[in-house]
């Protein structure tokens, strides 16, 4: 019996070193996907305008001419029961409320699954709805349902996160992948100094803009800050207690070596934020990321957190009812170069089919209290 | 068969010598074994601040486990304790964050949690449906439930005397280390040394041969159904006040990781056998595996194979051990 | 007892009227259900609509064929769903890595597959790890191996033929809705004619007795759980092929969809009773009941809500059915 126990430990002893030791770490900061980057240009100048690429979004099948007329949408998130989303879903009903002729429902899966996601979109096709909204949980899987949508003459516009182009008319884009990345970056060398090392805490590497995020945040610290020293990335789900374990984690096993940290989830933000407030070192390892407001104010507040990365996620999806309103009315149409959005006023076309909100917002302790999402 | 009906007797009986020559003995020199390697390999591992967050992070784990343990032995299981302790945190938040008075705001939730968990065990003891049919469904009322009335708004704004966990006793001992710890030992003596508790022993291993001998299995089990939902009332607590925000959304992959705890720990399925420091020890040990992996630089790709092949290989482990002890008579 | 006396004894309580019951209440209840949400709405019994969920749960209800065996057998596999993703990756990586022609690529996922479920089941049978805690163990690992492989990685830009199987018709039919249908009929006979099928009864009903008397019970099990990790690389293939690309991430969740359908049909937990038409039914009826809602106007929280109470009510009408006799 002993004897039995005794091997069973040591080889699962041998192997968790063996695993340790095969396994360890690899180079890349986990873009995950492949894709070349574009990093900015480094000064702290608005981003050059892209060359301008002709449309390649894909289109409905013998829509119905609805112009002017009353239309249902509705809107499936990546998933529903977040701020974020809970944020997006009311600019849609402040847009449809200010529009007249628009109802919105935000309908989705309570976990970020696509294989959900396809079948909540799948049953308004079936049910008949005017336009569809969507966030996708993965770009090329969703692919399919959305084409389906488009050829039943429905209209289609995704945003916060895309699908392949040819599945939808217009994507709104809060942020290009590459401004959040140098958002990102300069605010963190700001705070801690270009010779320091960090961190980065993300929801997992096969979520798309995450992995996309951090392949442009390691573009642009190799091209403009290549003394920052990237340490490594801890994946934590969408779970709050799981990031702040995370987090500590990597306080616990850097120590000194540690000089900031990175949350890149609305989730993994603040949890960071705390972990680096219970270890008391407030002040001494920067925690920046990507957050929303409310989550975030008690960190700001207290000093900790010095700048928070974001957008309106209030304003996104406004714009993107606007932009779907616009479809409907033949307003945008394919090849076109900008949208009027409300009180948003033009919205430009880039990358051939996609809309942009504008640049990354920056929340600090003087403007954080002006929000409440 | 025999040898079914012996082992919970053994269980009773036999003493701690015999405890640490099984399960709980081999998790304990796991536990040392891991920490000193790892150590080696980085020592800010073994540092006191380390080691200590491994545990008060996961202390709400090891509660859960404990009442979870419970209800296994009795021969059923639980999926929908996430589901609730997701619920459960969010109760005692809204009425933290509307000013109720500090007792309810932590009295809340072990009450909700033991009315609805009893509720549970009154179904599968006295209805006779499976456990696993009750909780399964449990867990799908009890998620979109949770969304449906709180749309995922977090809770923010909760005032300071919330955090339970942030509690140190006497100034040195922090709260969810001496809650877990208690639970643990006292579950553990009531377990061994009680009638009821014994009860639950011969509820898993027999019901038919408990009953005969004046046990009432469905009392039994809606009693422990009421204590496993208690537990989780705690964990819920630890849960919701580690941190300033609450998540209103039912946390991850939480029962298959309590699930784990109290399997690996020692507790055999087939009800009747395992202990709750069994429990106990195994979360601490997933705690501080999870936290070693990311220490010694395990690829975050390899890091759920590598707790896979841990798992299996405790298990495996166990029963191989377990076989060996019965067939050694 | 001789080994005849076991399998007829199996056989008359495989087949008792209270069971055969439970399942025509079931029909007869989903029948009602879908006869209200057709009420409400025009677009949910609609030969399209019907179609499409058949097609929607293909991947769930290939893997309760076998998983019906294995619960009647008193056993349980909670890694189907992580087999899945592990197939799901393997079939993409050896096309794109190992540069597998794609059917040899398909062939091989299936047969890894097949080895999961081979490994799940020679665990349980020689070292006799309890179902539940060796499958606990495998779900995380098989999704570890899945993670760890990919690393995050999709494979995608599959050849235009790969999608029939996922998206395309044969005779008006979702391709992969036949593939089920061949698979209830095989399963459907399996269990109730052959005497592998009685043999599951009785394993499930007294295992140590159908062991002594001469049963390949052993034997039987390996196969059981051989079929079920089977069965979940064909569904990551049909999967795949639907969504056209593949994610470490897939399957997660699948298994207490295809135990919910297994457990509503009246298949026992505690084993010994079940059939394939009921769990036939168990699928329809949570699919159905999901889309009809859904078309109705109900939202997803809702919904689920919706679901987890019809689990437990028909549970609850079945066993005081079972109980009055």
């Amino acid at each position: 019996m002993k004897h039995a126990m005794m091997t069973t430990v040591a080889a699962a002893i041998l192997g968790l070193a063996m695993a340790g030791g095969a396994a360890r770490a690899a180079d890349k900061w986990d873009g995950g996907d492949d894709i070349a980057t574009s990093p900015l240009a480094c000064d702290a100048g608005p981003p050059a305008a892209t060359a301008a690429k002709p449309y390649d979004g894909g289109q409905p099948t013998a829509a119905p001419d609805k112009a002017g007329k009353p239309i249902t949408i509705v809107d499936v998130p990546k998933l529903i029961g977040i701020g974020y989303f809970n944020a997006t879903s009311k600019g849609m009903q402040d847009a449809a409320k200010e529009l007249g002729n628009v109802k919105v429902t935000t309908d989705g899966p309570t976990e970020a699954k696509i294989d959900e996601q396809i079948k909540f979109i799948d049953n308004y096709i079936t049910r008949g709805v005017d336009g569809v909204l969507f966030a996708a949980n993965d770009p090329v899987a969703i692919a399919p349902v959305l084409k389906k949508a488009l050829s039943k003459g429905i209209h289609v516009v995704g945003y916060d996160a895309n699908s392949s182009p040819d599945a939808r008319e217009w994507f709104v884009n809060q942020a290009q992948f590459n401004g959040i990345a140098k958002a990102m970056i300069d605010s963190l060398a700001k705070e801690v100094g270009e010779d320091k090392s960090f961190a980065i805490v993300t929801s997992t590497f096969t979520t798309p803009n995450q992995a996309r995020w951090i392949a442009e945040m390691s573009a642009y610290a190799a091209k403009c800050h290549p003394k920052l020293k990237w340490l490594e990335t801890v994946e934590a789900q969408e779970d709050n207690v799981l990031s702040f374990n995370q987090a500590t984690t990597l306080i616990n096993k850097y120590g000194d070596k540690l000089s900031g940290l990175l949350g890149m989830t609305s989730v993994a933000t603040p949890a960071s934020a705390e972990a680096v407030t219970k270890a008391n070192l407030c002040g001494k390892v920067a925690v920046v990321g990507l957050a929303t407001p409310n989550a975030m104010k008690p960190y700001v507040n207290a000093g900790c957190v010095k700048s928070v990365v974001l957008w309106n996620p209030v304003d996104l999806g406004y714009a993107a009812t606007y932009v779907l309103r616009a479809v409907v009315d033949g307003k945008l149409k394919a090849g076109g170069t900008s949208v009027e959005a409300g009180k948003l006023g033009k919205l430009n076309v880039i990358n051939g089919s996609e809309i942009l909100l504008g640049s990354p917002f920056i929340f600090t302790k003087d403007n954080v209290k002006d929000f409440d999402f | 068969m025999s040898a079914t009906i012996i082992a919970p007797a053994r269980a009773g009986e036999g003493g701690f010598l015999r405890a640490f020559a099984s399960q709980e003995g081999l998790l304990a020199f796991a536990i040392v074994a891991v920490a000193i390697l790892v150590g080696l390999d980085n020592a800010r591992f073994l540092a006191v601040r380390n080691l200590s967050d491994i545990i008060l992070g996961n202390a709400y784990i090891a509660v859960a486990a404990v009442g979870m343990s419970m209800v296994i032995v009795s021969g059923n299981i639980d999926i929908s304790v996430g589901a609730l302790i997701g619920v459960l945190a969010t109760i005692s938040g809204s009425l933290a964050v509307a000013g109720a008075p500090l007792a309810l705001v932590w009295a809340a939730p072990l009450i909700v949690g033991v009315l609805v968990m009893m509720l549970q065990g009154a179904v599968i003891a006295y209805l006779k449906i499976p456990a696993i049919v009750v909780t399964l469904g449990m867990l799908s009322i009890l998620k979109g439930g949770l969304i449906s009335v709180t749309g995922g708004r977090w809770i923010t704004d909760l005032p300071e005397s919330f955090h339970l966990a942030d509690i140190e006793l006497f100034g040195i001992l922090p709260m969810p280390v001496v809650i877990m710890v208690a639970a643990t030992i006292l579950a553990a003596f009531w377990m061994r040394y009680s009638a009821r508790g014994r009860a639950i022993y011969a509820t898993g291993g027999n019901a038919e041969a408990a009953r005969l001998v004046g046990v009432s299995p469905q009392r039994t089990v809606v009693m422990v159904f009421a204590l496993h939902g208690f537990f989780a009332g705690i964990a819920a607590l630890l849960f919701a006040t580690q941190l300033k925000v609450i998540q209103s959304t039912v946390p991850p992959n939480l029962e298959l990781t309590v699930i784990t705890a109290a399997v690996v720990g020692g507790v055999s399925i087939l009800g009747g056998v395992g202990t709750v420091v069994g429990s106990t020890l195994a979360a601490v040990l997933i705690a501080e595996i999870a936290s070693a992996l990311v220490f010694i630089n395990v690829s975050p790709y390899w890091i759920h194979a590598v707790q896979g092949v841990l798992i299996l290989v405790t298990v495996v482990a166990d029963i191989l051990r377990r076989r060996r002890r019965l067939a050694g008579g | 007892m001789t080994g005849m006396t076991v399998l007829t004894e199996g056989a008359r309580r495989a087949a008792p009227r209270w069971l055969i019951r439970h399942e025509t209440l079931l029909a007869a209840i989903l029948i009602v259900a879908l006869a209200i949400l057709g009420l409400f709405n025009d677009r949910f019994l609609t030969v399209d609509n019907l179609l499409n969920q058949g097609r929607l749960m293909t991947e769930v209800g290939i893997i309760a064929l076998p998983m019906t065996f294995i619960i009647i057998t008193g056993g349980i596999d909670l890694s189907v769903g992580s087999v899945v993703g592990l197939c799901a990756i393997m079939l993409g990586y050896s096309w794109k890595n190992f540069g597998f022609p794609l059917p040899l690529a398909i062939v091989f996922s299936l047969g890894v597959g097949a080895a999961a479920g081979f490994v799940n089941g020679l665990l349980i049978t020689r070292v006799r790890v309890p179902p539940l805690i060796m499958t606990i163990a495998t779900l995380a690992l098989y999704r570890g191996l899945a993670e760890g492989v990919s690393q995050a990685h999709s494979v995608r830009n599959y050849p235009e033929w790969f999608f029939f199987v996922g998206q395309g018709e044969l005779f008006g039919v979702p391709t992969q809705l036949w593939i089920l249908l061949v698979g209830i009929i095989v399963a459907g006979i399996a269990l109730d004619r052959t005497t592998f099928g009685r043999s599951l009864y009785a394993i499930g009903n007294n295992e140590t007795a159908a062991r002594f008397s001469g049963l390949p019970v052993d034997r039987v099990k390996l196969l059981i759980y051989t079929l079920s990790g089977l069965a979940a690389g064909v569904s990551a293939w049909v999967l795949v092929s639907r969504v056209t690309t593949t994610r470490s991430d897939m399957g997660i969740g699948y298994e207490l969809d295809v135990i919910a359908a297994v457990v509503l049909g009246g298949t026992s937990i505690f084993g010994g009773a079940g059939t394939i038409w009921g769990t036939v039914v168990g699928l329809v009826m949570i699919q159905l009941l999901k889309n009809g809602l859904a078309l109705t106007g109900v939202k997803g929280d809702a919904t689920i809500i919706v679901i987890g109470v019809v689990l437990i009510a028909s549970t609850l009408i079945a066993s005081s059915l079972q109980r009055r006799r």
